[in-house]
């Protein structure tokens, strides 16, 4: 194409200037920024030059233990001591199924897998209810998403510090909250896509003279079963995370085995439950993400 | 027998699908209802089953009073009227087997719908419906993989497993192309003669019209127009029904050339 002779000269479109809704936000977020991190009556006092005086300040055991990462022969020990954990029975840092380390770990993913199957298996027909579809009736509706939002805004942890008085310490109450936790995270992300489903199944149902539960069950739950499993295992995913916070409320799991270091100061064993709980998050992490990648 | 007595439908917003529409339609009769878009015909005929209540106004079927029914009744109506839809309405990700149970909902005791474990005597009877409509070898073959003609073939099926004394088919041949059409409208003919389903269809094609209807019965914005054997629907009859001149898109075959 040939080009224009006069094209440099000709007049093109002007960059239309930014919105005063983009300026004024930018605006507004440094100021937000600003107002609440700065030392004074609404601010929380964030001072950057004061973070090296403060962390010299902190727990001394701490501070010495990542000070000795620079030192080379404490490094040496470290990793050896790492390895005998899983290669030397004498090591006191010995790996098995029966240390402190192993049992936490192994109730970790039994409370992860109990609460992931039984709040999933909960989460299925109340994710149909908190749908206008399903629930039919707007009073139901809103009697159930009442009901869901209550569950969701209550934290998994405080769930649990609810289930140990309760039931008292250990790995019922960690499943309970995590029960809890489960059915607010699938219940949320399924009813939502109730919402997008074909009706044109539904309807066929109604028209053959189906109940309102044997239609939601035909109709329903067959358009949405890959979206809800790869919730539930996504469920999973975050359990085995909450598992571990759980302990230190007394909920059981790896987190009481993390806690009973944490307050003996034994950094270095806090710093092994770190570990080999990071191989077992990535481990799910990838199996799951590899089952639901074939679930859609 | 289905009786229609001045029956009305105004849909929330004021449109008047349904105006004082007085009709009958005999036990086996094959009825073809023809109109353009927004004439009606999808009232009229969910109008039957009760999915669009009336405004005024009532339709009995055999001895049901649509307008007067409660839930439980309703279901029981429902079940001896079958339904076919233009879009299939079948549930793409489960097998075609399945879909024609569903038909049988009304029969299955709750606790055997939610398992998914239907009686063997429900499983014989969508078998023997598949076979009918000649499909019945893609039995556990998912919804969604099937042309849409088989989708439409396994639609009838659905209907057929509820063993339903009335048909109603609302457009089931407009998601479809030429032969497949003609395909479809033989097996609907060939339910209706042999097993002498009442069976009431929605077309918008004025040679399919002619060509299965035992009796034509043309709407215009919710009036009745033209209610007569099919023989006698020439081409001045569907011009009064569609209040303008024909054109190629309003058959078949003239749609098929072009």
């Amino acid at each position: 194409m040939q080009r224009p002779a006069d094209a440099s000269r000709r007049a093109w479109p002007k960059k239309p200037p930014p919105t005063p809704f983009a300026v004024g936000g930018l605006i507004g977020l440094v100021v937000f920024s600003l107002v609440t991190s700065w030392d004074w009556i609404l601010g929380i006092g964030f001072n950057p030059l004061a973070l090296p005086g403060e962390f010299r300040d902190s727990n001394p055991a701490m501070v010495e233990g990542l000070y000795n990462v620079t030192d080379a022969a404490w490094r040496e020990s470290y990793v050896d001591r790492l390895r005998g954990a899983f290669t030397d029975p004498d090591s006191p840092w010995v790996l098995s199924l029966d240390s402190r380390i192993g049992r936490g770990l192994v109730e970790t993913v039994q409370i992860a897998v109990l609460a992931t199957i039984v709040g999933s298996a909960l989460a299925l027909p109340m994710s149909i209810y908190n749908t206008r579809l399903g629930a039919a009736s707007s009073t139901r509706l809103a009697i159930s998403k009442a009901l869901n939002n209550t569950i969701r805004s209550i934290p998994d942890v405080i769930w649990a510090v609810l289930f140990v008085v309760l039931v008292s310490t250990g790995a019922l109450a960690g499943v309970l909250a995590l029960t809890m936790f489960t059915i607010a995270v699938v219940v949320k992300l399924t009813s939502d896509i109730i919402d997008g489903i074909d009706m044109g199944p539904v309807e066929a149902a109604r028209a053959a003279g189906a109940s309102h539960a044997a239609a939601m069950r035909t109709a329903v739950v067959p358009q949405i079963l890959p979206g809800y499993a790869s919730f539930s295992l996504y469920a999973f995913e975050l359990n085995l995370r909450g598992a571990a916070v759980l302990g230190f409320v007394g909920a059981g799991g790896i987190g009481q085995a993390m806690d009973f270091y944490w307050s003996r100061l034994d950094f270095e064993g806090v710093s092994v439950v770190v570990f080999v709980f990071l191989v077992l998050v990535i481990v799910v992490e990838r199996a799951s993400i590899a089952v639901r990648k074939r679930l859609v | 027998m289905i009786t229609f007595d001045k029956a009305s439908v105004t849909y929330p917003g004021g449109v008047r699908a349904l105006k004082d529409l007085s009709l009958t339609v005999g036990d086996g009769e094959f009825v073809v209802i023809v109109g353009l878009s927004g004439a009606g015909k999808s009232t009229m005929i969910r109008a039957v089953n009760g999915l669009v209540p009336l405004t005024s106004g009532s339709v009995t079927v055999n001895d049901w009073s649509v307008p007067e029914l409660g839930r439980r009744q309703m279901r029981d109506l429902r079940a001896e009227v079958g339904m076919i839809f233009q879009a299939f309405n079948l549930v793409k990700r489960t097998t075609v087997l399945n879909n024609v149970l569903m038909g049988r909902l009304h029969r299955v005791p709750l606790w055997r719908s939610l398992l998914g474990a239907y009686a063997a005597g429900d499983r014989e009877l969508a078998m023997q419906c598949l076979e009918l409509v000649e499909i019945v070898e893609k039995a556990y073959v998912r919804a969604s993989n099937l042309s849409g003609g088989q989708q439409q073939r396994v639609g009838i099926a659905r209907a057929l497993a509820q063993e339903p004394k009335v048909i109603l088919a609302d457009e089931p041949v407009a998601s479809l192309d030429p032969p497949t059409s003609h395909v479809v409208m033989k097996y609907l003919q060939r339910i209706n003669r042999e097993l002498g389903i009442t069976t009431l269809v929605n077309l918008h094609f004025l040679d399919l019209a002619r060509m299965y209807a035992d009796r034509v019965i043309g709407l215009r914005e919710g009036e009745l127009v033209f209610d007569g054997p099919g023989s006698d629907a020439d081409e001045s009859v569907f011009e009064d029904i569609y209040g303008r001149s024909l054109t190629a898109d309003d058959v078949l075959e003239g749609q098929a050339q072009l």
